[in-house]
């Protein structure tokens, strides 16, 4: 048995040049936890929207069946998920070593997402256009926040998805290069699950 | 945990990625919501049967993602994401559980206008 040092003073949880580690597992691992805790704040958002999804909370306004339609949130599910199979098919590009196939399916990610934003936005915007912003009433505010807080996350994907764009043909498929492509389609995958359950909830259980 | 590798591409995590897996996951979530989307627009079950239906059919979705796309299992280079996630779910019902319980609560005892309410929603 390989003698082990007692935990002391000078005990390091985790040293970055240990052979031992795997950098890339407790990466991952890490922004895992990360993920579930930012999932909470979804939570928090989905209680406080099933509590202001009332007429009373509407005061007067428009309540989810007069603002959301079930078979355009189909289209955005059907962009969102093609462009999460994109980023993930782009990881099997990795693989295989392959780079370019890992910007392709990138870009193609990146187009879709930017598409689903779009469409979000345009919603939105039609909403506030017609003096149904976020300060109408408390569901609108509950509803505004949720999807923009939603969209949001999908824009610093975005974001992060160019810096990686930037780095794969700087730096190669090294071990800080893989973490990331692997932590980004963690999070893309992440924002097509929160859309799954905002369109069960918002578009259809409210429609 | 997996242990150090000098090839990043040779990682578990990176092995593991499958095209046909991510197909399969496109295939199988956009079904799913496709159903659920088709009973939404027949409008010809009862609230509480719909709102179970629809459920089950994101329940669905969601393990379809987490097992194909997240690729969660009990491998020693996933086990502690998905024994995460496992303890983390019960938070997810509890937040919105008893936020939901509590306010509902509220609005019976405290709220007096309910008949002008055109549809039901989670909290009548």
């Amino acid at each position: 048995m390989a003698h082990q040092a007692a935990p002391g003073a000078n005990t390091r949880l985790f040293h970055p040049g240990y052979e031992g580690h795997s950098q890339i597992s407790a990466r991952t691992l890490g922004f895992w936890l990360y993920m579930l805790s930012d999932a909470l704040l979804f939570t928090a958002l989905f209680a406080a929207y099933a509590v202001l999804d009332t007429p009373m909370n509407a005061a007067g306004g428009p309540i989810a069946s007069q603002i959301v339609n079930p078979v355009e949130g189909f289209w955005q599910t059907i962009i969102i998920l093609a462009s999460v199979t994109s980023y993930s098919l782009a990881t099997v590009a990795m693989k295989n070593g392959n780079r370019s196939g890992t910007m392709l399916g990138i870009v193609v990610a990146l187009v879709l997402g930017a598409a689903f934003v779009a469409f979000g936005f345009n919603d939105l915007a039609s909403l506030a256009a017609q003096g149904n912003g976020m300060d109408r009433s408390g569901y609108l505010s509950a509803y505004f926040v949720l999807i923009l807080t939603h969209a949001l996350h999908m824009i610093f994907g975005a974001l992060w998805m160019l810096v990686m764009l930037v780095q794969i043909p700087r730096y190669g498929f090294n071990e800080m290069v893989v973490a990331r492509l692997l932590n980004l389609r963690m999070f893309w995958q992440f924002q097509a699950t929160v859309w799954v359950c905002v369109y069960i909830y918002v578009y259809m259980i409210g429609a | 945990m997996a242990g150090s590798h000098s090839d990043p591409l040779a990682h578990p995590e990176v092995r593991m990625g499958g095209a046909l897996r991510y197909i399969a996951g496109f295939i199988s979530t956009v079904a799913l919501m496709g159903a659920a989307l088709i009973v939404t627009m027949r409008h010809d079950m009862a609230y509480q049967s719909y709102v179970e239906l629809v459920g089950g059919l994101a329940f669905l979705a969601l393990l379809s993602q987490a097992v194909l796309y997240y690729g969660l299992d009990i491998s020693k280079a996933q086990i502690w994401k998905s024994v995460s996630l496992i303890l983390t779910v019960p938070l997810f019902i509890i937040t919105v559980g008893l936020t939901v319980w509590m306010f509902q609560s509220l609005d019976h005892r405290t709220m007096l206008i309910t008949t002008t309410f055109q549809q039901p929603t989670l909290l009548q």
